[in-house]
């Protein structure tokens, strides 16, 4: 017998889906009827965080960015697995705490290695 | 479950030691690199002897496991983690001197030496496919930018580029495999795996086996998996193409011999043909493709490639004998090949050659230094009173033996080949005139000790193998297939 509640659960995401179609496209559509509209060069620049974009994506970059993108990757990946750890950790045993631990104290040694050696200085 | 940790400390002490490593680099002075150069390597080379002095005091007397089989605790692990321990020490000694002139980040340097042993010494005590590609990784991580170190160096970067990107694939590979098996059999415990696959010959089970053996065949550089190997050893720094050569490859011949061992209680003919298969394709091709090689480190990759082929003839033969064969060899080859790469590591720090024509008088620049690399060529060509002689003798007569008698007849006429190039280096150095009046090379007192060292294992395994055999056979009594064996 295929499981009954396998077209039930569908049905809550299709609908879920359509509302958050329906509610985008009603808030486009209110911001298109009722916003004033006054359109200049400097508003059609891409947003970058404030810097004036490149042209081509082709450009070529500062090598000197590439410490800071794997120092943010590291980070990044530590609060992947930060977050589904600190909903548990209270209610496992106890070598899953020291376990995060060690595996934050090994990520900061190597903050502190980059910084030690230097890598953080922009020369 | 409980898990006995005291087990797992040799492991434990070979990570803090990683961690040691780097931490030394950085609380020492960064303003005088010679000094903390040495210290690092010193720090590394203590620590990695006091680790191997430790596991071989607290081995257990017999087979433990660990996580319910995903390590093993045996001799056979033990045999490899001295081995490895080895490597490593002697990778460092003879580096000391060609990382203080050409790389500079000795604490990277040696620390991720230490890293990659830890990795090999894990694939040696892996029981479990998910572990042993844990172990894999960690090695090839080490050895991914541990090739790419020489900073500002073209060859070099392009080396580690080629590696990581075919070593990533490779990985896919393996990993696709290990979960095709998984699937049609529920687990990845070799032992539990064995009678699976002995009688299940389903497409899934033979696509997932043979992408597996792909997967190994790309780390050991097996033929066709092998275009990656000459590139990566030309481009890395010396010492490491030394580990590549030397740990890497006995590491995941320890895997895999365990693997086989552990599995093959059943049928097990086809497999055997396809290893066999792939065993006379890499000799040939190793060998045939060395004959023109200029470049010394070249040569020793293609020489590598034909060596591996040859382990693979112990391999196929699935005996006892093949097995205690395989790991002989391994060792002979782990003193031979670091003999003839600490000459060549120190040839180029003093002089920043390696063509095979640059070694023209090195018999005048340095006695000691001709000698051991001598003998080094001669045991890779397999002469007598050297160690490639005894194990390679070994290996073919396991074969025979087990029925193989082509596939032994064929690695006799690579051997015979080898011949060629291995002494047309020796004749560069004691023969040819070289153009320029060759100067005196003075070596330092560790690699001087490194080489002598290498030099009498070279003999000794040749000479007088009969404590070394003992050990072999202890270890592979371990291995379920073999135990109990005469």
């Amino acid at each position: 017998m295929p499981p009954v509640g396998y077209a039930v659960d569908w049905t809550a995401i299709v609908l879920a889906f359509g509302v958050g179609v329906a509610a985008l496209g009603a808030m486009l559509a209110v911001a298109k009827l009722l916003a004033p509209r006054r359109p200049s060069a400097a508003k059609a620049i891409p947003y970058e965080s404030g810097i004036v974009p490149t042209p081509l994506n082709w450009t070529q970059f500062n090598i000197r960015y590439y410490v800071f993108a794997i120092l943010f990757l590291i980070f990044d990946v530590e609060a992947v697995f930060l977050f589904p750890w600190a909903l548990i950790f209270l209610e496992t045993a106890s070598y899953v705490f020291y376990a995060m631990m060690l595996f934050i104290a090994v990520l900061l040694f190597g903050v502190a290695y980059a910084w030690r050696k230097g890598v953080l200085e922009w020369r | 479950m409980r898990v006995d940790f005291s087990l797992l400390l040799p492991e434990m002490l070979l990570a803090g030691l990683g961690f040691l490593v780097l931490i030394v680099d950085l609380v020492l002075p960064q303003e005088r690199p010679e000094r903390r150069n040495k210290a690092v390597a010193a720090v590394a080379v203590a620590g990695m002897a006091a680790v191997a002095a430790m596991a071989l005091a607290t081995a257990p007397d017999r087979t433990e496991s660990v996580y319910g089989g995903l390590l093993f605790i045996d001799a056979y692990a033990l045999l490899f983690k001295t081995l490895f321990l080895g490597v490593g020490i002697a990778v460092v000694l003879m580096s000391v001197e060609y990382v203080g002139r050409v790389i500079r980040h000795p604490g990277e340097f040696y620390g991720l030496i230490v890293f990659a042993v830890l990795g090999a010494n894990l694939m040696a005590s892996a029981g479990e496919l998910l572990t042993a590609y844990i172990a894999l990784e960690l090695l090839s991580f080490c050895l991914f930018v541990l090739v790419g170190l020489t900073r500002g160096d073209r060859r070099s970067a392009e080396a580690s580029t080629k590696y990581i990107l075919l070593g990533a694939i490779s990985s896919a590979v393996l990993l696709y495999g290990i979960s095709l098996l998984y699937g049609t059999m529920g687990t990845t415990v070799f032992r539990e795996m064995g009678p699976g696959l002995a009688i299940n010959f389903s497409p899934t089970v033979i696509v997932g086996f043979a992408m597996l053996l792909a997967g190994i065949g790309f780390k050991l550089a097996l033929v066709p998996f092998h275009l990656w190997a000459p590139d990566v050893y030309e481009g890395a720094p010396t010492p490491i193409t030394a580990l590549v050569a030397v740990l890497s490859k006995a590491a995941t011949f320890a895997l895999l011999l365990r693997f086989l061992a552990e599995v093959s209680t059943g049928r097990f003919d086809q497999w055997q043909l396809a290893l066999a298969v792939l065993a006379a394709a890499t000799m040939t091709v190793g060998t045939l493709t060395a004959l023109v090689q200029r470049n010394i480190k070249r040569l020793l990759a293609y020489s590598s490639i034909a060596q591996v082929g040859f382990v693979m003839v112990g391999v196929v033969a699935m005996t006892e004998a093949g097995a205690n064969a395989v790991l002989l060899h391994l060792v002979g080859y782990a003193f031979t090949n670091l003999a003839a790469f600490a000459v060549v590591v120190t040839v180029e720090a003093k002089t920043r050659k390696e063509e095979i024509a640059d070694y023209a008088g090195l018999s005048t620049a340095s006695p000691l230094m001709a000698m051991v690399l001598t003998a080094a060529m001669f045991s890779l060509a397999g002469l007598p009173i050297f160690a490639g002689f005894i194990t390679k003798f070994y290996l073919f007569t396991a074969a025979a033996d087990a029925g193989y008698l082509w596939l032994a007849a064929l690695a006799i006429t690579n051997s015979v080949i080898s011949l060629y190039y291995y002494l047309r280096v020796v004749r560069e150095m004691y023969i040819s005139e070289p153009e320029v009046e060759p100067e005196r090379i003075r070596l330092s007192p560790s690699s001087a000790g490194a080489l002598w060292v290498l030099l009498a294992g070279t003999i000794a395994v040749g000479v007088y193998p009969g404590p070394l055999a003992a050990a072999v056979d202890a270890a592979t009594d371990a291995l379920r297939a073999y135990a109990g064996g005469a």
